[in-house]
C-alpha cells in the first residue's frame, strides 16, 4: 500500500460528498450580517422569514476582530451577507468569505450586501492619505450606522435587496420596512409630529437644516422624540474617546471638539490630554463620551480637569444591558446625552 | 352597566364601529383588567380587519375599474352590483391616513433624492481605483546575542539524531535563514502580492529576498468558484498540515519558528510545488479536511536525488493530507484541533571516509495541534488569551542501496506556548519545546542508537505600536543533544518588524 492515507482521505471526501449533496436545503432564508447592528435591522425587515446572526457581538471593537472557524461556517451557509463596508471589516472580512466557499456571497455576487451603498459619509478624505495620520478609512469614517437618518437609509437597502432576491416576499418586506421607519420616526421626531408631517418629510427638513421652518407651521413644539430631546443643547461640543461618534453628534448639531486619541487608533499621551483639558475648559465641554470597550481612566482623569461628565455607551447593539435593539442603543446613548447635558452639576 | 353595553357592543363588532369605540372606552376608564386585556385584543383585531378590509376594497376598486372598462366597450345597461355602487369611482385611498399616504411615498422619494444629491456632492473626484493588485513589503530586523562560542545557529545545525539531514550537497539552496549572527541582522524582506485573477481564480505570491538570494516562498493560484465547498489550489504552496505550517515569518508569535519545525520541516516549512484540495465540511461545526500531491523537492520530508544509484520517480513523491476540527464555542472562546499526515519518498547520500552511503525510502510524520484562543472583547487584544501545541512524529524508512538493509528512525518533537495581552497591544509569551523525546536512530556503522532530548524555553514580549509595526524581545534558554554532547546556551533578540501596503488579512 504506497499512498494508504491518500486512499482514506480518497473515500472519506466521496461519502462526504455524497452526504453534501444529499442535505436538505433548509427552508428559511439565511443571513449573515457582519455587526449586531445590521442584523437588528435586517431581522426587522425580515421578520419571520429569516433566520439572521451577525459575526461581531456588539462588545468589541468592530475594527480589530479576531477571526475565528465560527464565523466561516456562518458564512458557509448564508444566503445574504450584509456588511457595514467602508472597509470597517477590512481586517477580517475577506478570509471569512474566501474560506466559506460560498459563491451566493462573494463580494459582487448578487448575495453580497454593502449596506454603506446609499448612506450620508462623513470625513471623506480630500486628499491623498498615509498611515502617519493614523486609522484613516479612504473611504470615510464606517460608524455611520449611529445617525439614525442613515440607519434608516440602510433599512431601505435591505429591503430593496431581499425585494430583488425574494420578490415572492416582497409585500412582507416592504410592509415590515414601513413599520421599522414609523417606528423609527416616531422614536426620532415623537408621535405629534410624525402624524402631522410624515417621518420622510421631517427627516428631509432636518437634513436640510430647514426643520425649523417647518416645525413653526405647527404648533407642535420640537417634538417628544430625540430630536426635541437635544435640541435645546444644540451646540454644546462633546469630546469622544474615538471618532466613532461623529455621525450621531453632527445629526443632532452637537459638534466634536476633538477625540482623546490624538490620531484615529492612537491611544490617547497626556501632552495631548493636558492641551484637550484646556480646551474643554475653554469651550465649556460638559460632556465625555466613549465606548465600554477603552479603558475609562483617561477620560476619568480629563473630566477631572475639565469638570466634564463621562458617559460611557455601547455605539452597537447588544453592546451593552440597555442596547436590545438598534433602535434601543440609540435611544440609550441619546438619553445619556441629555441626562449629561442638562444636569448642570457634573457628576463625580 | 356601561361595561356590559360596551362588552355586548365589541361582541357584535362591526369595523365601522371600531373606531369610534376604541377611544370612548379608554375615556371611561375601565376598571378591570380583564377589559383591558379583551381591548387590547380587540384593538388588535380591529388593526387586523382594517388591514384587510383596505386590501378587499383595493381589490374591488380594482376589479371596478376592469369591469367599467369592460362596460363601457360593450355598452351594455346592466347594472353594477348594488353594493359597489357606493364606492366612488374615482381611485380609492386606504381607509386609514387617507390621503397623506400618497404624499408620503412623495415624501420618500424627496427624502432620498435628497439624500443622494447630497451623498453624490460628498464623494472625493477621483474615482476609485479598479483593479485591486494588493502589495505589501515586510521589513524584520533584529539584534541577536547568544552566549554560546559556535553560535545558536550552528548548534541548531547539529542536533544529535536531526543533523544527517544537513550532511547532503547543499547547492541550489542559498536562501538560509538559520545563518543568524551577533548583532544586527535582517530577515529576508518579504514582498506580498495578491489579486482576484478572474471569477474563477485568485493568486497571491510571497517573494523572499535577503543580501544573498531571492526565493518564490509561495506563489499559489486558488479557486474561487467551485462547487460543493471545495478549493483547489495549485503552485508553490505552503502545506495545510499543522498549525504553524501556513504562517509566514511575520506572522509568527514568537521570534522563530519551533524547534520540531526546523528540524522537521525545514526553515521554510513543509513548502512545494503541487496541488492542494481542500473541502469544508456541511457540519454545524467547522470541518475542514485537505489532501496535498506535492513535486517531492524538500530537504527533510522529500529529498530527491534521482540520479544512479538512486531510482528515479516521478513526482508527486510527497503526499500530506490534514483534518482541522473546530468546534461551536461561545462568542469569546475559539478552538481548533488538527491532524496531519505527511508521506515523502526520501533519498539521502552519506560520505564516510572516502566512500559514500546511498539510502532511498519514506518519510512518514504524524501530527497533531490544537489552538485555543479567547477574546476578552476588549481594545488592541487586551486581556486576550491565546494557547497553542503541536506534535509531531515522523518514522524514517530508508534503505541501504547496494546491501538491502532497512535503516528505520523514529522522531518527535512538540512545542507548548501560551500568549496573554496583559495591556493594549502588548502581549507576553512562553514556549517549552521538545525535540527528540523519542529519539532513536539507526546509524550504518554504530548500529541503533538512542540520542537524548533537546529543550528549549523561551519568554516573549511584543508590542504592537500599531497594526503595521511591531516591537518583540525574546530571550530564550537551550538545553541541546549534540553530537558532542549536551550544550547549553543563552539566546536574547530585539526585533522590529513593520509592514508596508496592503497586506492581504491573516485568517485563523
Amino acid at each position: 500500500m504506497k499512498y494508504p492515507a491518500f486512499l482514506i482521505v480518497a473515500a472519506f471526501l466521496c461519502t462526504a460528498l455524497a452526504s453534501a449533496l444529499a442535505r436538505a436545503e433548509a427552508q428559511s432564508i439565511r443571513i449573515v450580517a457582519t455587526t449586531t447592528d445590521l442584523a437588528d435591522i435586517t431581522r426587522a425587515i425580515c421578520g419571520d422569514l429569516a433566520v439572521v446572526s451577525s459575526i461581531t457581538t456588539g462588545q468589541e471593537d468592530p475594527h480589530a476582530l479576531s477571526a475565528k472557524p465560527g464565523f466561516v461556517v456562518s458564512a458557509r451557509d448564508a444566503d445574504l451577507w450584509v456588511r457595514i463596508g467602508m472597509e470597517l471589516e477590512i481586517g477580517w472580512e475577506g478570509p471569512i468569505l474566501r474560506d466559506s466557499r460560498n459563491r451566493r456571497i462573494q463580494v459582487g455576487a448578487p448575495g453580497h450586501l454593502d449596506a454603506s451603498t446609499n448612506v450620508i459619509r462623513l470625513d471623506v478624505p480630500t486628499q491623498a492619505i498615509t498611515r502617519a495620520m493614523g486609522d484613516v478609512h479612504p473611504m470615510g469614517n464606517p460608524h455611520y450606522w449611529l445617525d439614525p437618518l442613515n440607519g434608516r437609509i440602510v433599512a431601505k437597502t435591505i429591503a430593496d435587496k431581499l425585494c430583488e432576491l425574494y420578490p415572492q416576499h416582497q409585500n412582507a418586506f416592504q410592509q415590515n420596512l414601513r413599520d421599522f421607519q414609523n417606528d423609527l420616526d416616531n422614536h426620532m421626531f415623537g408621535q405629534p409630529l410624525v402624524t402631522r408631517f410624515g417621518g420622510a418629510k421631517l427627516w428631509r427638513f432636518l437634513n436640510d437644516g430647514t426643520i425649523k421652518q417647518l416645525l413653526a407651521t405647527a404648533d407642535l413644539g420640537a417634538g417628544d422624540g430625540w430630536y426635541g430631546l437635544l435640541e435645546p443643547y444644540a451646540g454644546s461640543h462633546i469630546v469622544t474617546y474615538h471618532r466613532s461618534w461623529i455621525y450621531l453628534l453632527e445629526r443632532f448639531n452637537l459638534p466634536v471638539l476633538a477625540e482623546m486619541e490624538p490620531l484615529p487608533g492612537v491611544p490617547p499621551s497626556g501632552r495631548h490630554l493636558a492641551k484637550l483639558a484646556q480646551d474643554m475648559r475653554d469651550k465649556q465641554v460638559r460632556v465625555i463620551l466613549q465606548e465600554p470597550f477603552y479603558n475609562r481612566k483617561a477620560a476619568d482623569l480629563l473630566a477631572k480637569r475639565s469638570n466634564a461628565t463621562v458617559i460611557v455607551h455601547a455605539n452597537a447593539c447588544a453592546g451593552s444591558a440597555e442596547a436590545t435593539s438598534y433602535l434601543a442603543m440609540l435611544d440609550s446613548v441619546i438619553r445619556g446625552l441629555h441626562n449629561a447635558l442638562s444636569n448642570d452639576t457634573p457628576q463625580p | 352597566m356601561l361595561k356590559l353595553t360596551q362588552r355586548l357592543a365589541f361582541l357584535s363588532l362591526v369595523v365601522a364601529f371600531s373606531v369610534l369605540i376604541v377611544p370612548a372606552a379608554r375615556t371611561q376608564e375601565p376598571a378591570t383588567q380583564d377589559l383591558a386585556q379583551v381591548l387590547r385584543t380587540l384593538s388588535q383585531q380591529i388593526q387586523d380587519i382594517k388591514k384587510e378590509h383596505a386590501a378587499a376594497i383595493q381589490a374591488m376598486q380594482r376589479e371596478i375599474d376592469a369591469l367599467k372598462a369592460q362596460l363601457q366597450q360593450q355598452t351594455a345597461q346592466t347594472a353594477p352590483p348594488a353594493a359597489d355602487t357606493s364606492v366612488p369611482a374615482a381611485p380609492i385611498a386606504p381607509i386609514t391616513p387617507a390621503t397623506p399616504a400618497v404624499s408620503r411615498d412623495e415624501d420618500e422619494q424627496q427624502l432620498y433624492a435628497a439624500i443622494k444629491s447630497s451623498a453624490a456632492a460628498m464623494l472625493p473626484a477621483t474615482p476609485v481605483p479598479g483593479v485591486d493588485l494588493d502589495a505589501s513589503v515586510i521589513i524584520d530586523g533584529f539584534y541577536h546575542y547568544d552566549n554560546h562560542k559556535l553560535g545558536v545557529s550552528h548548534l541548531k545545525n547539529s542536533l544529535a539524531g536531526f543533523s544527517h539531514a544537513h550532511d547532503h550537497d547543499d547547492a541550489g539552496h542559498d536562501h538560509e535563514h538559520s545563518v543568524i549572527e551577533d548583532g544586527f541582522n535582517l530577515r529576508h524582506l518579504e514582498l506580498g502580492l495578491s489579486a482576484a485573477v478572474d471569477p474563477y481564480f485568485t493568486a497571491w505570491t510571497t517573494l523572499a529576498f535577503d543580501d544573498h538570494a531571492s526565493e518564490v516562498e509561495e506563489a499559489v493560484i486558488q479557486s474561487s468558484s467551485l462547487p460543493w465547498g471545495l478549493t483547489l489550489s495549485a503552485g508553490k504552496i505552503k502545506s495545510g498540515i499543522g498549525r504553524m505550517n501556513r504562517q509566514h515569518s511575520h506572522n509568527w508569535d514568537f521570534f522563530d519558528q519551533p524547534l520540531v519545525y526546523d528540524a522537521f520541516f525545514g526553515d521554510h516549512g513543509l513548502t512545494d510545488k503541487g496541488l492542494q484540495l481542500t473541502w469544508l465540511a456541511p457540519t454545524p461545526f467547522y470541518v475542514l479536511l485537505g489532501a496535498e500531491a506535492f513535486q517531492g523537492n524538500h530537504e527533510t520530508v522529500a529529498n530527491y536525488l534521482g540520479s544512479d544509484p538512486f531510482p528515479r520517480h516521478n513526482g508527486p513523491r510527497l503526499w500530506t493530507s490534514f483534518l482541522k476540527v473546530g468546534p461551536q464555542l461561545d462568542d469569546q472562546h475559539a478552538l481548533q484541533f488538527g491532524l496531519s499526515y505527511v508521506q515523502g519518498r526520501h533519498q539521502e547520500e552519506e560520505d564516510h571516509d572516502g566512500h559514500t552511503h546511498y539510502f532511498n525510502g519514506y518519510n512518514r510524520i504524524y501530527g497533531a495541534d490544537v489552538v485555543y484562543k479567547y477574546d476578552a472583547k476588549r481594545p488592541h487584544g487586551q486581556g486576550d488569551v491565546v494557547l497553542q501545541g503541536e506534535f509531531f512524529h515522523r518514522e524514517r524508512n530508508l534503505e541501504l542501496l547496494n546491501n538491502g538493509q532497512d535503516y528505520n528512525n523514529s522522531q518527535n518533537g512538540y512545542y507548548l506556548q501560551a500568549l496573554y495581552g496583559f495591556k493594549p497591544r502588548w502581549r507576553v509569551g512562553a514556549r517549552w519545546e521538545q525535540l527528540g523525546v523519542t529519539n532513536d536512530v539507526h546509524d550504518v556503522h554504530d548500529g541503533k542508537l538512542s540520542y537524548g532530548a533537546s529543550n528549549r524555553t523561551s519568554a516573549m514580549l511584543d508590542w504592537k505600536l500599531s497594526e503595521f509595526s511591531l516591537v518583540r524581545m525574546q530571550a530564550t534558554q537551550g538545553n541541546f543533544a549534540t553530537a558532542h554532547g549536551r550544550e547549553e546556551f543563552w539566546e536574547f533578540i530585539m526585533q522590529l518588524q513593520i509592514s508596508i501596503g496592503k497586506h492581504a488579512a491573516h485568517d485563523f
